[in-house]
């Protein structure tokens, strides 16, 4: 999971590595995800969320689709 | 997972906040009053449930996500530290588990230019413009959570 400075440079990335893309999001959103993602997991009373909270998690940010089921 | 595999893990989280590092087997086995063979049966069962991961072959914490514990691209700081992420995900989790401001420091995956993303009060304020891509499907993230 990388930063790219443009869709171009995205783009080019792949190509030089011969990668298949994935999916590619804005930072915002990603610190979004971040912030619902990672922000209870210093809690104190932490436990593993079911796969189906995590997913709820992509659901809501619009992270839907094969590539993002769990 | 055990009552006390948590109250590893959560020993283990609580350190690296306080210390910047994760403690090794030997010292929370010292915490916890048993002995290394039964610390690092935890360890490795909070890897196995993804809780931990270690480092291969060993029971040293590698990433206690989104915290990495080896050089990466992502330098992360926030809560009065400097952390590595393990990924640019994980480098803005850093700040939403602590629950502060923070400021990141990494590159473009092309060009390896230096690129920098700002958060405050939980909102993206420097780095709007960047890109995150994700490669691995959601279902594969764990078959080498290293590439993923």
């Amino acid at each position: 999971m990388v930063f790219l400075r443009s869709e171009e440079h995205l783009a080019r990335w792949l190509a030089t590595n011969r990668f298949e893309a994935g999916a590619t999001l804005t930072a915002t959103k990603m610190s979004e995800l971040s912030r619902l993602w990672w922000g209870s997991r210093l809690d104190a009373g932490w436990r593993p969320r079911a796969p189906q909270e995590s997913q709820a998690i992509l659901d809501s940010l619009g992270l839907s689709g094969e590539f993002w089921q769990l | 997972m055990e009552a006390v595999d948590l109250d590893v893990r959560r020993h283990v989280y609580f350190s690296i906040v306080a210390n910047g590092r994760p403690p090794t087997v030997a010292e929370t086995a010292a915490a916890f009053e048993l002995d290394m063979l039964e610390m690092e049966e935890s360890y490795r069962r909070l890897h196995d449930a993804h809780a931990l991961v270690l480092h291969p072959d060993s029971v040293e914490v590698w990433m206690a996500n989104p915290f990495c514990f080896t050089p990466t691209p992502h330098r992360v700081r926030a809560g009065g530290r400097e952390w590595t992420g393990t990924c640019a995900w994980d480098a803005l989790g850093i700040p939403a588990a602590l629950h502060t401001d923070g400021e990141v420091d990494s590159e473009c995956a092309c060009c390896g230019e230096p690129v920098r993303l700002g958060v405050e009060n939980s909102e993206l304020v420097e780095g709007a413009d960047l890109l995150v891509h994700i490669l691995v499907p959601a279902r594969r993230w764990w078959d080498d959570i290293g590439f993923t």
